[in-house]
């Protein structure tokens, strides 16, 4: 065998060491060392290329050219546990099988279970590579971000209004239990904003003679409305709630409990349930066809406002609206002064009774407003509404898990902050780990059977 | 050390041969660039037709781009005034292709409020008759077109024209009302054009344009709680009032030159030079006549009444 290029030096022999073929290479005294190759001179014949020469005559290298690397050393197991294909194809290619060699009998069944091996391994570390990646993603702010940015999670599209403060400042002070219901109001709906990554926006609804020219007190929803436009310019859908609410599922994304599917979770038609008897569609032959349409053109993308009713009527201590010039239009004509002037006696509830006006009597309001089953996001507790008993339509419902709790009315004889710690109590209970039920309901349970005594885990 | 010799056979035979025979033919390279081609001309060509044969923004071909609005009024007029007025629309709208409407007074439900009230819910009608038209001119019932060869269009709804003519930072009310017209308003975004006269907007010949917009403006005007209001003049004031307190209404209106589409024939007290019709206008109108004991809209209109007509059939 011949070599096809001039042995690599280093690894086998030790000719480009000066100090070892130096004092032999050359006679020219000289203590320093001197380049010098065989190419020099026949003179320049050293230990090691003599060496090499007569390798190179009895054919074996003194250095091995061969094993000497990773590669090298496992090239024919690495090949035998890759996939292989077209076993069945190899067939008919002319090469015979050949007794002993390649793939056959119990080798053949080795290999197989070998390369089965690997693939499980590799299902494994796919497996396990996926449960990290799920770990790190939601024990980092990882999904916070996702859920927040507008074309992954969308949760920038979603601002939570939170009204504190309702009647407060200069009409009375507030106690600590107004407080305790304020702090814990405030944190259900922070708790519930940065999971799903939604804006909360706090508002101070306390009376104040902001307005020159009007004694306009409270009606200061449309204002806020307004200003949390401007505030947040990617938010698509606000959520307006009083502060006598609680989210009871927290694990809810506004999303996938109501808009992914916004033309079934709402309906557009007030005679589906119409505790105001308003005279729905309008009767009007002036009117054009979607104003007179019973459903708008029955599109979810037309919906602009989304409003649950109580027994009595609309309800606003929750309800959503969305960014569109129809918005920009029906705020603008929300609060007029003639209006105002007329009727701020009759309006108790000031621009919900507004809003009902409008609704009765301008026909571009209906096409664009839709309404959502009470429950869905407005769930009452049993004392409001109580005139007729406990109704499916309007009561809190703990085995169906609704949504959200609306303490309506509760600050007119009733305890607010009673029923406040209520819900959140049932919430937390509702909403358990598994491992916070497995304490309570197995470990303590048989820890009461054997000692007799209650435990608290 | 190059030398000539074969690199050396590997030993380790490769684990899998490709076969020579695929199972699953692949499209050829030259049958790949046919489909392609043949692709993009099919979409091409639909995407031709459909500019074509499509009906573009949905708007059926042949429908006037504008309608002219007049409620009449028989029971407290005489007919042939009535036909007149009506003639006079239908002339001028068969001369440029628009369309009328020519609803009464009693054909909506006022709920007891003034008559002049049926203006805004008879616009709200023309829109629902003609969806797709582009303007809504109401021109009351005191009134000739005496100009027909001037097109709402050109001569007034222009981009250009509308631009150059609209009344910046102009009192709603004159003389000093604190609300006033914008001083920057891209013509494009007009919505609704009136005119001016001494006392305040003049709603007796005005032009919207068809749209959400509309809806919404003629709706809140409607609002039964202006009607019960007793605003001295009834629409005309609601109209101030919510045009002064509604940005979003106000960020559509245009003022223009009363001459430009309002004329008065008899300067109502204290109407200015400019509003008052001269040969060449468009409109002449005889506002106030109704409401004025001293004047009677039928003598006012008389010498119109056959003007308009020579005129008319001068520039036939």
């Amino acid at each position: 065998m011949s070599l096809s290029r001039s042995p690599s030096p280093r690894p086998g022999g030790g000719w480009a060491s000066p100090g070892l073929n130096s004092p032999f290479a050359s006679y020219s005294g000289r203590s320093s060392p001197v380049r010098s190759y065989s190419g020099n001179g026949a003179n320049s014949v050293t230990w090691e290329s003599a060496k090499a020469k007569s390798a190179g005559v009895n054919g074996y290298p003194s250095f091995s050219t061969q094993n000497n690397g990773f590669f090298n050393r496992h090239y024919r197991k690495l090949s035998s546990s890759l996939p292989s294909f077209n076993k069945a194809g190899e067939k008919s290619y002319a090469e015979k099988e050949k007794l002993g060699r390649g793939r056959s009998g119990r080798w053949n069944w080795f290999k197989s279970r070998r390369s089965r091996n690997s693939f499980l391994r590799k299902r494994i570390l796919a497996l396990l590579t996926f449960i990290v990646i799920t770990i790190i993603f939601y024990t980092t702010p990882m999904h916070y971000w996702w859920r927040r940015t507008s074309w992954l999670g969308g949760g920038k599209k979603h601002v939570i209004i939170l009204a504190a403060n309702q009647g407060g400042g200069v009409m009375e002070w507030k106690g600590p239990r107004e407080w305790a219901i304020e702090r814990d109001s405030v944190r259900n709906k922070r708790k519930y904003a940065n999971a799903w990554g939604y804006d909360l926006e706090i508002v101070d609804m306390s009376t104040k003679k902001r307005y020159a020219h009007e004694w306009r007190e409270s009606w200061e929803k449309v204002d806020t409305i307004r200003n949390c436009l401007r505030k947040y310019p990617e938010a698509e859908w606000f959520w307006w709630l009083d502060l006598n609410t609680f989210i009871m599922e927290p694990s809810y994304s506004l999303q996938s409990h109501i808009f992914k599917n916004l033309a079934e979770n709402t309906y557009r038609d007030i005679n589906e349930y119409n505790p105001l008897n308003i005279t729905h569609p309008f009767k009007g032959e002036h009117l054009d066809p979607l104003s007179r349409s019973a459903i708008g053109d029955g599109k979810a993308e037309s919906i602009n406002l989304i409003v649950p009713q109580d027994c009595s009527g609309f309800n606003l201590g929750s309800f959503f609206i969305r960014r569109s010039a129809w918005t920009d239009r029906l705020l603008d004509v929300w609060w007029d002064p003639v209006g105002y002037e007329q009727k701020h006696m009759e309006w108790e509830h000031k621009e919900q009774d507004a809003l009902e006006f409008l609704y009765t009597n301008q026909p571009w309001i209906r096409p664009h407003t839709a309404f959502i089953p009470q429950r869905k996001i407005n769930s009452f507790p049993p004392g409001a509404c109580s005139d007729e008993g406990n109704n499916t339509l309007i009561h809190y419902d703990e085995k169906e898990r609704d949504f959200l709790v609306n303490m309506a009315g509760c600050e007119w004889g009733r305890d607010c902050w009673g029923e406040m710690y209520n819900y959140r109590e049932l919430s937390n209970f509702l909403n358990r780990t598994w491992w916070e039920k497995f304490k309570e309901d197995w470990v303590a349970v048989a820890l009461f059977k054997i000692t007799g005594k209650k435990f608290r885990l | 050390m190059h030398l000539a010799l074969p690199s050396r056979k590997t030993s380790n035979p490769p684990p899998y041969a490709p076969s020579r025979f695929p199972r699953i033919p692949t499209i050829r390279r030259r049958r790949l660039q046919t489909i392609a081609i043949g692709a993009t001309l099919f979409i091409a060509l639909i995407y031709i037709c459909s500019k074509i044969f499509g009906d573009g923004d949905g708007i059926p071909s042949g429908t006037a781009p504008v309608v002219i609005v007049t409620v009449l009024d028989p029971e407290h007029y005489p007919k042939d005034y009535i036909e007149n007025v009506k003639e006079n629309r239908i002339e001028y709208a068969r001369k440029h292709g628009y369309a009328t409407l020519f609803p009464n007074i009693t054909d909506y439900d006022l709920g007891g409020s003034p008559a002049s009230w049926a203006k805004v819910p008879a616009i709200r009608h023309a829109m629902t008759n003609f969806p797709y038209s582009t303007y809504v001119w109401y021109l009351d019932q005191q009134s000739f077109i005496m100009n027909p060869d001037l097109t709402l269009e050109t001569h007034v709804m222009a981009k250009s024209r509308l631009e150059s003519t609209m009344i910046k930072d102009q009192p709603i009310v004159p003389p000093d009302s604190v609300i006033k017209t914008f001083g920057k308003l891209d013509g494009d975004h007009v919505d609704l054009v009136l005119t001016q006269d001494n006392e305040g907007l003049a709603p007796g010949s005005f032009i919207v344009r068809n749209g959400d917009w509309a809806k919404f403006f003629l709706d809140t005007w409607f609002d039964p709680l202006y009607r019960s209001y007793n605003f001295q003049k009834a629409d005309t004031h609601a109209l101030e009032h919510i045009v002064q307190w509604h940005p979003t209404i106000l960020s559509k209106l245009a003022i223009v030159p009363q001459k430009l589409l309002n004329s008065y024939h008899k300067g109502r007290e204290g109407t200015g030079e400019q509003g008052t019709y001269k040969d060449g206008d468009w409109v002449v109108r005889f506002a106030g006549c109704e409401q004025d004991a001293t004047r009677n809209c039928i003598d006012e209109a008389e010498p119109f009444s056959k003007q308009w007509r020579t005129i008319f059939n001068a520039r036939r």
